[in-house]
């Protein structure tokens, strides 16, 4: 019987889904590699500005695996960071994709979302019991940041102000669907933890990739 | 607390919940008239010895606003001397029209390919709630196969055109053009593109927000899992027969009563929502199927604005209707699946919402409603005027 690094049993069945996702992980991390430039499409659904931003957000894979990430961990953290996480990074993420439409202020580089994805993967994949205090500033910070990044692209393209609340909307929509997946799995058999956790590996190893593509 | 005494700062927070929802009212209303959910029309047919008689029907403010189009004295039947005016669309095009068109009518214009000659000049009708334009090409070089048609200013005016073509040897070619996709260059390959229907019924759904809230209403006042699946069935059934019956011509609903009606529905489903959570209960809390299909029939007609403003040929309805209720269909129950996962969602995060938080959906499903009745009366009553 296989055992995980806290020394609790793995079921052999968990081994190998876990394998499983292993390998469709890296054949997701060459896929998203493989799209070049994420940064700014703008999607047009001829349904308006705020199904544009909802559009937007989900056609963007980098974006997409960047609240995944931030989900997944604030799930691990229990029912109270997946509450803190809830609120916290779609009105951090709304004020910093204010923020980044002013374009007064300007974080957008090319290894920037690479690197978020990275720190977020990690964490994910580590599992360890976050300080209480780190709990409300990991999704702001995080929010903040890529919210910067998405109103410059917002600015760059026609995503008005009802486009980037169509954006928060479905980042609170995703983080209370897949925080509350990840507590309740996280309450089951010890395998599926580590399920979450060979997910944050996948992150985190498509931040590095997508890091080493934008500085190659 | 049925029937007891009312608590004066219980009493003081509804008040508050009813002007926060009020303030919501205001500006809901105002963004969801952004959008126009009825799109355009054109329709190309090449006749036996080549010409195409084409008809460009566009809709007008006046059904979204209850108001009248402005007399068109010169315009039904008259022969215009030039086809061209000289002038220019706001995209730079030449103008087509041959005289201003009404203010009311959406800022948008087809585009024909350039080597089409206009043979006789179009006229214009103006119909309830839409204005329909005619023209006759000479037989183009070539054909139709390789000519492209589009329509400009779909992104500005946030809005879609049908495109219905069918060739002199019987070949049907009907595409939905959007902001994104907005030009169609006919193939020889080329047939009915049934995702069109499909995503108008989404895209009516989506953006019928009246609609939604009238469904999340219902969804508030369900009890279990079980009176879930009769009333979203019940009023899946009543509004696909009213859809049914209007498309096919067999009754129709005056559009301006119609939308008053809709939004008497979603006021009536307020108060029952507050009912429920005080655990109070009526006819609509016992049965809130029987209302679903009530209203649901009066729904049906407002879906069926959606198709209906189109004028289809009559061959292509019953295909267009069950893959537009199909479309309807995927977006009601995507919005149901929605409301039901986050629910669940807020249960296992153990979100614990304040009592103002709570009462807001039911003051806001209500104070909406209020507020469209009202607004719908006076556009009604000012259209008698």
């Amino acid at each position: 019987m296989p055992v995980s690094l806290e020394g609790r049993c793995v079921s052999k069945r968990g081994d190998r889904l876990a394998n499983r996702i292993s390998r469709l992980g890296l054949v997701t991390t060459v896929l998203i590699g493989g799209c070049a430039s994420t940064q700014a499409h703008l999607v047009n659904t001829g349904l308006g500005p705020f199904y544009d931003g909802v559009l937007h957000l989900v056609l963007s894979p980098d974006e997409m695996l960047g609240v995944a990430g931030m989900a997944l961990l604030a799930g691990l953290g229990g029912a109270q960071f997946g509450r803190i996480a809830l609120f916290t990074l779609p009105l951090a993420w709304l004020a910093g994709s204010m923020l980044g439409m002013t374009g007064r202020i300007n974080l957008v580089f090319p290894a920037a979302t690479g690197l978020a994805l990275l720190i977020i993967g990690m964490l994910v994949a580590w599992d360890r019991a976050l300080p209480p205090s780190m709990k409300p500033v990991i999704p702001a910070v995080f929010g903040l940041f890529m919210g910067l990044m998405n109103g410059a692209a917002a600015t760059a393209g026609s995503l008005r102000m009802s486009g980037l609340i169509g954006v928060a909307a479905t980042v609170f929509v995703l983080v209370a669907l897949l925080a509350a997946f990840t507590v309740w799995l996280a309450g089951r058999p010890p395998w599926t933890r580590i399920v979450v956790r060979v997910a944050g590996s996948w992150i985190a190893a498509i931040g590095l990739l997508l890091t080493g593509w934008a500085l190659r | 607390m049925p029937g007891g005494t009312r608590d004066p700062r219980a009493l003081c927070r509804s008040r508050a919940g009813f002007r926060l929802a009020g303030l919501l009212g205001c500006l809901f209303p105002l963004t969801g008239f952004a959008h126009e959910i009825r799109p355009a029309y054109l329709d190309v047919r090449e006749q036996a010895d080549g010409r195409l008689e084409v008809s460009w029907k566009v809709p007008t403010l006046a059904a979204a606003f209850g108001e009248q189009l402005p007399s068109l004295p010169a315009a039904a039947g008259q022969q215009y001397p030039v086809a061209r005016s000289g002038e220019h669309e706001a995209c730079g095009c030449p103008s087509l029209w041959a005289r201003p068109r009404s203010s009311l009518a959406m800022p948008i214009h087809p585009v024909f390919p350039e080597h089409f000659k206009v043979l006789s000049p179009p006229r214009v009708e103006a119909l309830e709630d839409s204005e329909l334009w005619t023209w006759s090409f000479e037989p183009p070089v070539g054909g139709l196969d390789g000519a492209e048609f589009g329509a400009h200013g779909l992104d500005v005016a946030t809005m879609d055109v049908l495109v219905h073509v069918v060739t002199a040897d019987g070949r049907v070619v009907t595409r939905l053009l959007t902001p994104a996709v907005s030009s169609l260059t006919l193939t020889a390959d080329q047939r009915v593109q049934l995702g069109g229907y499909l995503r108008l019924g989404i895209a009516h759904i989506l953006l019928g927000v009246d609609h939604l809230l009238f469904v999340l209403g219902l969804l508030l006042i369900v009890p279990d899992r079980w009176m879930l699946l009769k009333t979203v069935t019940a009023f899946t059934v009543a509004h696909s027969l009213t859809l049914a019956v209007a498309t096919l011509g067999y009754a129709e609903a005056p559009l301006e009563p119609l939308n008053v009606t809709i939004a008497l529905s979603i006021l009536f489903l307020g108060p029952e929502i507050v009912r429920f959570r005080r655990g109070e209960t009526s006819l609509t809390i016992r049965h809130p199927w029987v209302v679903a299909f009530a209203f649901g029939l009066l729904h049906g007609f407002g879906f069926a604005s959606g198709l209906r403003t189109l004028g289809l040929p009559a061959g292509e309805i019953p295909l267009a209707l069950l893959l537009f209720n199909v479309g309807v269909e995927i977006g009601q129950v995507g919005f149901v699946l929605l409301v039901l996962g986050l629910v669940t969602s807020f249960r296992v995060l153990e979100v614990r919402w304040s009592r103002p938080a709570r009462a807001l959906p039911g003051f806001a499903v209500g104070s909406l409603g209020a507020f469209w009745f009202v607004q719908r009366l006076v556009i009604m009553a000012s259209g008698w005027r």
